[in-house]
């Protein structure tokens, strides 16, 4: 309880949003403490942890809950932390541990279109950005550069400057459907946060094929490098630090953030800024559990928008087999994709999509169903190799439009803090399931050019969720849909900001990591604006605050 | 600002003579030569890998200031660009000559032996010539001075070089040898003059020397091991063919043999790899016509230990231990070595993800190398990145990995321990204080000491003429 500990900047989170703010926070010459909720670990364990784990296929595995800060586990069994209110289930998965969730990801790090931000204007549908696609390309590039990315050099998001580096070598099966879909779609290389070469300290991919769970060696980057390189930068970032609550003064700026430790001892830690990276549930969370007698609704909510326009991307596939070996598995789990129906006047029809394909190895799902089905002996080693070397999968990846009714709440239950646990509300609309409609035929085409037999489509219905999380602390020009505004800064406190994927208001097609990256790098700027001189040390006194 | 280049041609002349009127820098000395011999100088200070000293990384080409560190302190690389105020732009090619060859400065001062003025010695007066008039007009000018080297007392006295001088410096050219190969003397002058690789790979005596007698059997560069490069079949190179020496020194890497890494890398990268086949050829040739120095203990090969090995019955559906340090070997490996150099220290099907068997690193009974490699990564241009490990594992796990990966894939006969290991990841080289001591004792015993030199010297030269007469 007697730490009394300050700081310019106090930064909840250290994933990769939250580290990268204060890593740039801090070479700007500003004091920064980051608060982590989870534990730190090193990626030897992990690696150790993924490949003595009977259940491979579950990416979760190497990355159990602390119980003074859990996430949502839903094999062997559901822990029961994300709440479901429904219709539709949004099982997400995320992880509280330094570093966040990208130790976990498959690198996907695409630049928005430019139409993407005017789908308003444009389509009639969602919301504009109070931004546009120039306003973030600097701070894409820049990402891109911490991140080492490439890619296909034109999949409709323009560049100012190169890619750092070229992408890594075409898995074979990836040419095959690039060459023999040619016709039809281009196949091209994914926009990646994956070393092709050595950069920044790091190795090219070794094609383990194990991107998720777990990079084995730090060829794709992640959250964890962004807390290392916050910690080198002179940030101080503490772990185990469960932030229940943010505290206000009279004004509405807020004045400290509360944790608690493992033992559920209570520490106040007071600074000047303050930064929500938290994730897209867990941040909206954190805001709706700081009410007060000024704030009943909790920070930054007084139009009740905190938590609101959950999105993410729904995925329905296809599963076929081609008519040659492909032999899925080598390279990066996730190497190709098509692009060209990310936009379009179809978008005031129905949700764009990408397509994408994966190459992850057939061996562990394939050997698991053919087990399962009984299958053994001699013909349980054919139909393995068959399925291993020419099964093939395509997905979608599905717009959501905001949506008011689709979001994060606190639920009545709590969680082994006694902190009440996260509840999602959530559907699937028409929009989104004409998109899904409309990509069959695709799905059909791509497996007729690949000689494709024995279709097997994802259930009617069923949505595969992607844990792109955003549009719950949405940036919006107006205060009564939005949370913050362009910069982050929340409507209702000049000291607040948020970062990270909640802040998207649209989801667009593709991942969320990298756009939420650039939207907060960019916002820096104005946080060291809104200070001045940031090298001053920070006042320990409320009083000598100066109001800004 | 870019200076001009110095080139002979009349309207550079001009050009400058016009640039000094209207007060610009003055050019420095001129040094006329044709495009072949700059050429031949640029290869030559490859070769020589003067870069190695005397760039900072990142920094401008020559210009000094990497601290070289020796058991008696840092050596502070100088700048050698052709800069007046900082550099050798003052140099004239006699005076150059006699840096390079003598280690003697143009104010008279004497060089430090971490320049490699004994194997430079051996350059042929053309080669000098070359060099100077690549330095004097292909290296960019940059008027800053790194700081001066400071040794403790008596190496500060640089005067006390003179009598190392005349122990150690045979300041004799190079002489083929008449009844060997054309190929076989190019190698020679390559390995003992410019490409100086006994700095490395010769033991030094107690005064930091070169041991004539022991001549590439094997040295120490910082913790770094320099292994024996004799033509000797265990110790040494005997059982390299000429090709995979060829390949090492190219590529930095010759599969079921070694790969390079720490200073053996940078040598490669900044020097060894841009020589032409030829070249390394003959540096192979020579290097397995070499005397075989033999150590006993060296019962087979370095590169013919280990077999393919792996331990997971050990560790499948074993917990990991909660305290890191008592991770076995097995667990060590699975986690942080297995992605790259697979499940039984094979490596990859292409040889670019090194095997751990029939690898040198692990075969020596010195273990150095091993544990500095899984501290610091291997690095070498152009594409190779082994990450380091020293903020992963802590000394003791590096010690278990050390000892693990020995034991299975090298020479179950050597040892890692966890001083070792807390000792190389230490880094800096510990200052010699014997030594230091010794020599500030001699000072004080200066008579005593000039008759224990001139005895050394005395017996030196008659074992060099009874070298000489036996071979």
């Amino acid at each position: 309880m007697a730490d009394i500990l300050s700081a310019d900047y106090i930064v909840v989170g250290s994933g990769i949003i939250g580290s990268l703010v204060a890593r740039k926070l801090a070479l700007a010459g500003a004091s920064v403490i980051i608060l982590e909720a989870g534990p730190r670990v090193t990626r030897g364990e992990l690696v150790a942890r993924f490949r003595n784990s009977p259940r491979r296929s579950d990416w979760m595995s190497p990355y159990p809950p602390a119980d003074w800060a859990p996430h949502p586990i839903y094999q062997p069994a559901d822990n029961g932390y994300l709440i479901q209110a429904g219709p539709y289930p949004y099982p997400a998965e995320y992880i509280r541990q330094v570093g966040g969730t990208t130790w976990h990801w498959a690198a996907q790090a695409w630049r928005n279109l430019p139409n993407d931000f005017r789908i308003k204007s444009l389509y009639g549908v969602g919301v504009d950005w109070p931004i546009g696609y120039e306003d973030l390309e600097p701070f894409y590039q820049e990402a891109e550069e911490i991140m080492g990315v490439s890619g296909a050099p034109n999949t409709g998001s323009p560049r100012a400057k190169p890619f750092p580096m070229e992408p890594v070598a075409e898995p074979y099966a990836m040419r095959r459907l690039r060459e023999r879909l040619a016709s039809d779609f281009p196949v091209v290389a994914n926009t990646t946060a994956r070393n092709s070469r050595p950069y920044d300290g790091r190795p090219a991919c070794v094609g383990n094929n194990s991107c998720q769970p777990i990079c084995p060696v730090d060829a794709q980057y992640h959250g964890g490098l962004s807390a290392d390189a916050a910690e080198a930068a002179g940030v101080q970032l503490i772990a185990n630090a469960n932030v229940y609550k943010l505290e206000h003064d009279e004004s509405g700026k807020v004045t400290a953030a509360l944790y608690y430790d493992p033992d559920k001892s209570s520490h106040r830690i007071t600074g000047k800024t303050f930064v929500v990276a938290a994730n897209g549930i867990e941040s909206p969370r954190l805001l709706l559990l700081s009410t007060s007698d000024k704030f009943p609704k909790g920070l930054a909510n007084n139009f009740d928008m905190v938590g609101r326009h959950l999105m993410d991307h729904p995925s329905t596939s296809l599963t076929f087999d081609a008519d040659e070996d492909v032999w899925l598995g080598r390279g990066p789990q996730s190497p190709s994709s098509i692009n060209t129906l990310r936009d379009g006047p179809f978008r005031s029809e129905h949700a764009p999509y990408r397509l994408d394909f994966t190459n992850i190895s057939r061996v562990d799902g394939s050997t698991k169903s053919l087990i399962a089905a009984g299958v053994f002996g001699p013909e349980l080693e054919k139909r393995l190799r068959h399925s291993a070397a020419r099964e093939m999968n395509v997905k979608n990846v599905l717009e959501v439009l905001p949506n008011p009714d689709h979001r994060i709440t606190l639920s009545s239950e709590k969680d082994a803090m006694g902190i009440p646990k996260p509840e999602t509300h959530y559907s699937i609309e028409d929009y989104t399931r004409r998109g899904a409609e409309r990509s069959q035929q695709d799905f059909r085409r791509i497996a007729e050019l690949m000689g494709g037999t024995n279709l097997r489509f994802s259930k009617d219905g069923d949505f595969a969720n992607n844990q792109h999380i955003c549009g719950t602390l949405s940036m919006g020009s107006d205060p009564k849909i939005s949370v913050c505004d362009e910069w982050g800064r929340t409507h209702d406190h000049e000291n607040l900001y948020l970062a990270g994927t909640g802040v998207l208001p649209t989801s667009a097609t593709c991942n969320s990591t990298e756009n939420a990256l650039a939207v907060a790098l960019r916002a820096v700027t104005h946080m060291l604006a809104q200070q001045g001189a940031t090298s001053a040390p920070p006042p320990r006194d409320a009083d000598e605050r100066v109001p800004s | 600002m870019r200076r001009p280049r110095r080139r002979a041609s009349a309207p550079a002349w001009l050009a400058l003579a016009i640039s000094s009127l209207i007060g610009a820098a003055a050019p420095g000395p001129s040094y006329a030569a044709d495009a072949d011999t700059i050429a031949r100088g640029k290869y030559l200070a490859i070769a020589s890998d003067c870069t190695a000293c005397h760039t900072l990384p990142g920094s401008k080409p020559m210009a000094g200031g990497l601290p070289i560190e020796t058991p008696i302190g840092a050596i502070i690389a100088t700048n050698i660009t052709p800069s007046k105020t900082a550099g050798i732009g003052d140099y004239t090619l006699e005076q150059f000559s006699a840096a390079l060859r003598k280690g003697i400065r143009r104010d008279g001062q004497m060089l430090y032996p971490a320049m490699p003025y004994t194997a430079y010695a051996k350059l042929s007066d053309e080669d000098v010539a070359a060099l100077y008039a690549y330095f004097m007009n292909s290296v960019e000018p940059v008027d800053q001075k790194p700081v001066e080297t400071k040794l403790p007392l008596p190496f500060n006295i640089r005067l006390s070089m003179a009598a190392w001088n005349l122990l150690f410096l045979d300041g004799k050219p190079f002489t083929p040898d008449a009844s060997q190969s054309a190929e076989w003397n190019r190698g020679a002058y390559l390995v003992r003059g410019p490409a100086h690789c006994g700095a490395c790979h010769t033991p030094r005596n107690l005064l930091m020397a070169e041991q004539a007698s022991k001549e590439l059997a094997g040295g120490d560069v910082g913790f770094w091991n320099a292994p024996n490069v004799t033509s000797d079949a265990n110790s040494g190179i005997g059982g390299w063919s000429i090709d995979e020496l060829v390949a090492y020194m190219r590529d930095g890497h010759a599969a079921a043999k070694a790969q390079a890494g720490g200073p053996m890398a940078e040598a490669v990268e900044n020097s060894l790899r841009f020589l032409t086949d030829p070249d390394l050829r003959a540096i192979a040739i020579y290097l397995k016509s070499t005397p075989a120095i033999h150590d006993p203990a060296d019962t087979r090969p370095a590169y013919m230990w280990g077999g393919p090995f792996d331990d997971l019955a050990s560790i499948r559906g074993v917990p990991l231990p909660r305290d890191r340090d008592s991770w076995s070997g097995a667990q060590i490996y699975d986690a942080h070595c297995a992605t790259c150099h697979q499940d039984k220290g094979q490596g990859s099907f292409d040889g670019k993800l090194p095997s751990l068997l029939h690898n040198t690193a692990l075969g020596t009974t010195n273990t150095n190398n091993v544990v500095a490699v899984i501290l610091q990564g291997l690095h070498r241009q152009p594409d190779v990145l082994m990450p380091a490990f020293a903020d992963a594992l802590s000394d003791k796990q590096v010690a278990t990995l050390g000892a693990y990966l020995i034991e299975n894939f090298g020479n179950p006969a050597a040892k890692v321990t966890v001083d070792q290991v807390k000792t190389i990841r230490a880094g800096a080289v510990a200052t010699n204080s014997n030594l230091v001591l010794i020599a500030q004792a001699a000072t004080v015993a200066v008579p005593l000491i000039v008759i224990a030199l001139l005895l050394i010297w005395i017996s030196r030269r008659r074992g060099r003429r009874q070298d000489a007469s036996g071979s």
